[in-house]
């Protein structure tokens, strides 16, 4: 199972404000992470990988890819029902299960709208997380979630043992294991590599790993507990 | 100080807070009631009981930067200039002075590349960028942000801090679910179902919340 990238060029306006960016390369199974500046064209490049956006030039190719899912950057943009019941059932899951999982029993009748930031990601990422795709490609998605439900989504996306999971994010501190690292400088996709040799060479690496390296404690991965094992080394 | 005295309001209830001046971060889980208790200090919601006091006076008779977490609901007009311009224009400024006070905020803002921009074409984290300099153009005295920096990247986020340190604003109430963030205020504030369970500084409040995630990772690996 692969997404290949080859000259894709993803840009938008047509106007002073224009910018592009240009991605090649090849992402396999495992879960990949893509940081870069806000207004770098994270989103953009997202949605083109999830075919929502049509390449201004270049090719996105999926070989045995059979299913897609784009979680969006703001979760108000993917909201279908008019009370969280319904939010749940367009998503074709149990409602009464998600809503105790998200600790949001007793607000089935709410419009999703009325939730807060945080409980409207929560809800929209248990819906999304209960099924599996071949390709899940997730646009910010600890924006907004508090400490704990960012490290249980972490532990979610690490137990996904196949398929391709592409994370777009700028979170500096709380992620899952992930396997391979690109980012987006100077308008092009770069891909630093499998983690943990990826680190040293990741340009928008969270100060805490900086610092980490820069103390010759490589650790093995990013998820906090890697973290926290590399600092209490001797 | 902004006193805070036998509030109710849904299921938010503080019988008495004090937040002195300065940078007050607000954490605590999703649904605790953080975006609640920033409302009610705008004057944008008004207590079921009870009273919010910005020294002697009602939010709404206060001078209040506000910018919401969700980046759209900020947004009123077309392009940048004419958002960061529209609370001076609301409160019948000069043409000369609000071009004048806008372009100083842009270039404190870090956004002047953006101002001829269309908000629609804006990312994320470029909206609240925006919205944030709609709340300091007319100088208020108390800045309210909602999870800003959930939108920003890591210099971005930096850059924030600097800038609210620059404005002077008297007041800064933020909620964040960065704790790195939380660690470098004056004081925070962590709530729990409507309650304020911990406040005071930093090294206080962090020092309770040891074993939970909302201990900062960085102090973690210090320890």
């Amino acid at each position: 199972m692969r997404l290949l990238l080859k000259g894709v060029v993803a840009s938008r306006g047509e106007g002073a404000g224009d910018w592009s960016v240009l991605a090649d390369g090849i992402f396999s199974e495992g879960i990949h992470l893509v940081s870069g500046d806000v207004g770098s064209g994270k989103t953009t490049l997202a949605q083109v990988l999830a075919g929502l956006l049509v390449p201004a030039s270049g090719t996105v190719a999926r070989d045995g890819i059979l299913s897609v899912m784009l979680s969006f950057q703001f979760p108000e943009y993917q909201v279908t029902g008019l009370t969280i019941r319904e939010e749940c059932e367009s998503w074709g899951v149990d409602s009464g299960e998600v809503l105790s999982a998200t600790r949001l029993t007793g607000k089935e009748a709410f419009s999703p709208l009325r939730l807060s930031r945080g409980e409207l990601k929560r809800l929209h990422l248990a819906c999304l997380l209960s099924h599996t795709y071949d390709l899940l490609i997730l646009d910010e998605p600890f924006s907004s979630l508090d400490c704990s439900e960012k490290e249980r989504v972490c532990r979610q996306l690490s137990e996904r043992k196949t398929g391709i999971t592409i994370l777009f994010t700028h979170e500096q501190q709380t992620f899952p294991r992930v396997d391979y690292i690109w980012e987006i400088v100077n308008g092009r996709l770069v891909c630093r590599g499998r983690v943990p040799d990826a680190l040293p060479l990741w340009q928008h690496a969270p100060e805490l790993v900086r610092n980490l390296l820069a103390a010759g404690k490589c650790p093995k991965n990013i998820a906090p507990g890697d973290l926290v094992e590399a600092a209490c080394r001797m | 100080m902004i006193a805070i005295r036998s509030l109710r309001y849904r299921h938010l209830a503080i019988d008495a807070l004090d937040i002195p001046p300065g940078l007050t971060s607000v954490i605590g889980p999703n649904g605790s009631g953080k975006t609640t208790l920033l409302r009610l200090c705008t004057g944008i919601e008004l207590p079921e009981s009870g009273s919010v006091l910005i020294g002697d006076r009602s939010p709404r008779d206060a001078e209040i930067g506000w910018v919401n977490e969700f980046p759209d609901r900020n947004i009123l007009f077309e392009t940048v200039m004419d958002e960061v311009a529209s609370p001076l224009r609301f409160r019948r400024v000069s043409c000369t002075e609000t071009g004048e006070r806008v372009d100083r905020c842009l270039e404190l803002c870090g956004i002047r590349h953006l101002q001829d921009r269309s908000i629609r074409e804006l990312s994320g984290g470029e909206k609240i960028q925006v919205a944030v300099a709609a709340a300091l153009v007319h100088t208020p005295s108390v800045l309210i942000l909602d999870e800003c920096d959930s939108h920003l990247d890591a210099a971005r986020t930096a850059a924030l801090g600097h800038l609210i340190q620059r404005s002077g604003t008297e007041y800064v109430i933020q909620c964040t679910q960065q704790m790195e963030v939380a660690a470098q205020s004056d004081q925070v504030l962590f709530l729990d179902e409507g309650v304020v369970r911990l406040s005071g500084p930093p090294q206080e409040v962090f020092s309770r919340l040891s074993g939970t995630p909302y201990y900062p990772l960085s102090w973690r690996c210090r320890a």
